[in-house]
């Protein structure tokens, strides 16, 4: 929905401010959304040396050997870093939003979810809030939902699982994919575990 | 069908034109304070031309090199800094498009020195300046104009997701508007 007036309270606002606000609006609905910035460009590119070479951490032609280097680490803390994990007392960081996707029915109606997404870590987890309202509680105590990254309208990567209750369901999901190799998300609803891709009621 | 938006995190206050003139005397923050306004209009107008977000961030790190580089070519005197690293993203894309023998997905403007008259109604200069002014806006007003604008939300369900009243989705829309038309200035003429 980009209709101005259905956006701004233009009430009280003179001719003038409001053609000033109208044309901000049309800038924004003309430049369309900012694009999702790759976690390699998360941040600014390092100084390597005192002249002008910059790198960047996480770009391609060096993410082999950053696989290398985080592969070994993740080797050296894997025996220590649950009991790293299951005792830290340091409070864990605030959630940033650096991403929303919203999903519908796919024949309308009430059911919706919003996903936020917070900008990927330093190895590529993405951390997720969802919540979802209008999809029905499920029947069988086996049954569930569950939320995919797709491809090509396929369900390929199952980012997590979910039940609902109530009017509004928040659940929070970590995943590893890298989402520019997707094109899509769907949640569908699954009878029990095991059994294959469901039927699409978010999209 | 699902909608994707990002939302840009920072909060700035030096002109870009100040910011250039310290990273070329080697201020490595003022730099980094051009990087974090400016990665995403540059990623945008890559991706964009390029059609390829590998490429695309190929892209961004030339242009950076660049603006690194020739930073101490800037000349405030003839003009603000936004239309520069305009010009240097640009030749920075361009460079790359042709480096690979490949049209790109958006034949661009021949690289010039500063965008002239015709840039400036481009959509990716609209696209360029919109982005940027974005980082201007408060994170709630970001939010809120990212959910109204880009995610296929009503307002309704704006203010339900976000647990505030409509009123207030509505106040914050307008008061965003406001704060982008000032940062966006002469863009509105």
């Amino acid at each position: 929905m980009t209709n101005f007036h259905d956006l701004v309270d233009t009430s009280g606002l003179a001719p003038d401010e409001e053609a000033r606000l109208r044309r901000a609006h049309d800038l924004l609905v003309r430049a369309g959304p900012p694009p999702d910035l790759p976690p390699a460009l998360s941040a600014a590119p390092m100084q390597a040396s005192e002249g002008t070479i910059l790198q960047f951490p996480l770009l391609p032609r060096r993410r082999l050997a950053l696989a290398a280097v985080v592969a070994a680490t993740l080797a050296l803390v894997g025996f220590g870093g649950g009991y790293f994990l299951g005792h830290s007392k340091s409070k864990p960081t605030a959630f940033q939003t650096a991403h929303v996707v919203s999903m519908h029915g796919p024949g309308g109606g009430e059911a919706l979810a919003v996903l936020r997404i917070a900008s990927a870590d330093s190895v590529g987890n993405w951390e997720m809030r969802v919540q979802v309202s209008g999809l029905p509680k499920q029947k069988q105590r086996s049954a569930y939902y569950e939320l995919w990254l797709t491809k090509n309208g396929k369900a390929i990567a199952p980012c997590g699982t979910f039940r609902v209750h109530g009017k509004k369901t928040n659940v929070h999901f970590t995943v590893s994919y890298e989402f520019p190799r997707y094109d899509g998300w769907i949640v569908t609803a699954q009878p029990r575990p095991g059994s294959k891709v469901g039927p699409v009621v978010l999209t | 069908m699902a909608y994707v938006i990002s939302l840009p995190t920072i909060g700035l206050m030096t002109s870009d034109g100040e910011l250039i003139q310290a990273a070329a005397t080697g201020d490595r923050s003022a730099f980094e304070d051009l990087y974090r306004r400016y990665a995403r209009p540059v990623f945008g107008l890559a991706l964009r031309r390029l059609g390829d977000r590998g490429r695309a961030e190929d892209a961004v790190q030339e242009t950076f090199a660049s603006i690194w580089r020739s930073a101490g070519s800037y000349q405030p005197e003839r003009g603000p800094g936004a239309p520069w690293l305009y010009a240097v993203a640009r030749n920075a894309i361009v460079d790359r498009a042709r480096s690979r023998s490949e049209i790109p997905a958006e034949i661009p403007d021949e690289a010039a020195d500063t965008p002239g008259p015709a840039d400036h109604t481009e959509q990716g200069w609209v696209a360029w300046r919109v982005h940027r002014a974005l980082e201007e806006l408060p994170e709630r007003e970001r939010e809120v104009i990212a959910l109204a604008y880009w995610s296929g939300l009503s307002q309704s369900e704006v203010a339900e997701f976000l647990g505030i009243p409509l009123g207030t989705v509505k106040t914050r829309t307008r008061a965003a508007l406001s704060r982008l038309s000032e940062v966006l200035g002469d863009e509105l003429e």
